[in-house]
């Protein structure tokens, strides 16, 4: 039983016998322990205008959507409890369906630790949590949450990581010297990821045990927010190249290899949020030491103006990586698989989100993706008569409860 | 199509629910016994949005909000980050469900509010100017 499991256990065991307390009664909004139940989702529905390739909403994603309309990109179904124990300590469990990398909605535990804040200023947890590679990415799936249909596809479309297991640390400061500074505050956090992210043809990618670095430091002054983050990942397992091929294309290609290579995560992002206006910008850039991938940087933008219950948005955002030099050494087959891992393309987003009852709303959203043929990586399936151009509709129920 | 007839009830139904309280009078109160003279309004945005729940005095602050159905909530954040009430819920869902910081506690009626906070000293909460009686005391005033 690896460290995972067993705390997984202790806090199902902590969880079953805390027991519940009604809310409803006078007073008891301060009392504990306390246990909540609550859940969120997505029902959505989507279609492109291409069959050249498949459209996905990431790379977890195996497939994706064609002119057809399909639920499976963004659909999904959360449930999550709490027990505080104390005022100070929580435990929370998340399972979570969606579709996944082996083409099925089978719930997974996204999330189960345990939270102690040693004061307002101090907090740790410790267990399965959610990546932060970037601001937003750990509430990525949590619809309600956010202005658009999707994140970006651009710019979280290459995050296959969602939770990881291991511990953070976050501390918080207001800065009484400078106040104009607002509060300040910065995180880490190390484990090992615990995913798989599928390849081809039904075969996966194990990502557990792969090494998870990060850390961020946030201000937040006013309307303003702006954080810088980095994290690092370091891979334990190759691509299945040889089930897929049936030779040993790493033994081939030295230079695919990706074991004990990391993958370094850089992003600045800004957000301005004032009453009526929202605008969120970020920047990453992606450093791979393995030549497996191509290194990337992308950006997004996105404005949102509220109108009573109606918040019309305009999005933007690309993607691009340094493609590899040509080699006339290399075998021909190397060449085909490094053509597959090509992005350059932008994006452009024109949506709603209506607010129409407490705790629901819809989103209508176009995409309009511009890019270069090679532009193959952000997607699915194998590339067919595809020019780089594909318009995405797309129609979302999120809700919580 | 079924969906558009939805959105029109739906439209209809926020409609009619919707209460004028925009006139209210709110006031930001702690316990008398706090020892807080006064709050900044970032003081407030810090401890009802859960960024930073501590008190100038140092000891921790418990945010307390007001049943959704007063329409004093909705008046509360509409003054302080001019967010109606969809929006809050909006931030509290990623909050919530990224296993962070969680919402204020949720009184279920007005007289709970005056209750919670005569016995929590670090409580912070937010009420008609006309319901502050001698057990607490105005640390932010939205009137000019």
């Amino acid at each position: 039983m690896t460290c995972a499991d067993l705390l997984i256990r202790l806090l199902a065991w902590v969880l079953l016998t805390t027991p519940l307390v009604s809310s409803g009664e006078e007073g008891a909004a301060l009392s504990f322990p306390g246990v909540s139940l609550k859940g969120f989702g997505t029902i959505g529905v989507a279609r492109s205008d291409d069959d050249g390739v498949q459209f996905v909403r990431d790379l977890t994603q195996p497939d994706g959507i064609g002119s057809g309309w399909s639920m499976k990109t963004d659909s999904v179904l959360g449930l999550q409890l709490n027990a505080s124990f104390t005022t100070q300590t929580e435990a929370v469990i998340q399972a979570m369906s969606r579709y996944r990398y082996d083409g099925s909605f089978t719930p997974e535990l996204s999330w189960a630790f345990l939270r102690h804040d040693f004061s307002p200023a101090f907090t740790t947890r410790l267990g399965r949590m959610g990546t932060e590679f970037y601001m937003l990415s750990d509430s990525r799936l949590v619809g309600y949450s956010n202005l658009m249909a999707r994140p970006p596809p651009d710019y979280y479309g290459q995050l296959v990581i969602s939770y990881f297991d291991g511990f953070d640390v976050t501390a918080t400061t207001k800065l009484e010297s400078a106040p104009w500074l607002g509060l300040l505050s910065g995180k880490f956090y190390a484990g090992y990821a615990a995913e798989r992210t599928p390849f081809e043809d039904n075969l996966f990618w194990e990502m557990k045990g792969s090494l998870l670095l990060g850390a961020y430091v946030d201000v937040l002054s006013g309307p303003w927010q702006v954080r810088l983050s980095h994290a690092r990942l370091r891979l334990k397992n190759e691509q299945p190249f040889d089930k897929l091929m049936g030779i040993d294309i790493i033994g081939l290609a030295p230079e695919l290899s990706v074991v004990d290579k990391w993958a370094r995560f850089d992003s600045l992002g800004v957000v301005y949020d004032n009453g009526q206006l929202q605008i969120q910008s970020m920047l990453s850039r992606i450093n791979q030491e393995s030549h497996a991938f191509e290194d990337s940087r992308a950006a997004y933008f996105i404005a949102a103006y509220r109108l009573q219950q109606s918040t019309p948005y305009l999005g933007y955002s690309w993607v691009k990586s340094t493609a590899s030099r040509p080699d006339p050494q290399r075998p021909r087959i190397i060449s085909e698989i490094m053509t597959q891992l090509h992005s350059d393309q932008h994006t452009t987003s024109l949506g709603i989100r209506w607010d129409f009852a407490t705790n629901l709303d819809v989103k209508a959203q176009v995409d309009f993706i511009r890019g270069a043929p090679q532009s193959i990586f952000p997607f699915r399936g194998k590339a067919g008569r595809w020019d780089g151009h594909m318009n995405v509709f797309s129609l979302t129920l999120d809700f919580v409860f | 199509m079924n969906l558009a007839s939805t959105f029109i009830v739906a439209t209809l139904i926020s409609a009619t629910n919707a209460v004028d309280v925009a006139r209210a009078d709110v006031v930001v109160v702690m316990n008398a016994q706090s020892g807080v003279e006064r709050l900044s309004a970032d003081d407030v945005t810090n401890i009802f949005l859960g960024r930073y729940r501590r008190l100038p005095s140092g000891a921790n602050a418990i945010a307390i909000d007001q049943p959704t159905e007063s329409g004093l909530k909705a008046e509360f954040y509409r003054q302080l980050v001019n967010k109606d009430l969809a929006e809050i819920n909006s931030y509290w869902a990623r909050l919530y469900f990224s296993g962070k910081t969680s919402p204020p506690n949720q009184a279920a009626t007005q007289s709970e509010v005056l209750n919670l906070l005569a016995r929590t000293p670090g409580g912070v909460a937010y009420m008609e100017r006309k319901q502050v009686d001698a057990r607490f005391k105005i640390v932010l005033d939205f009137s000019p």
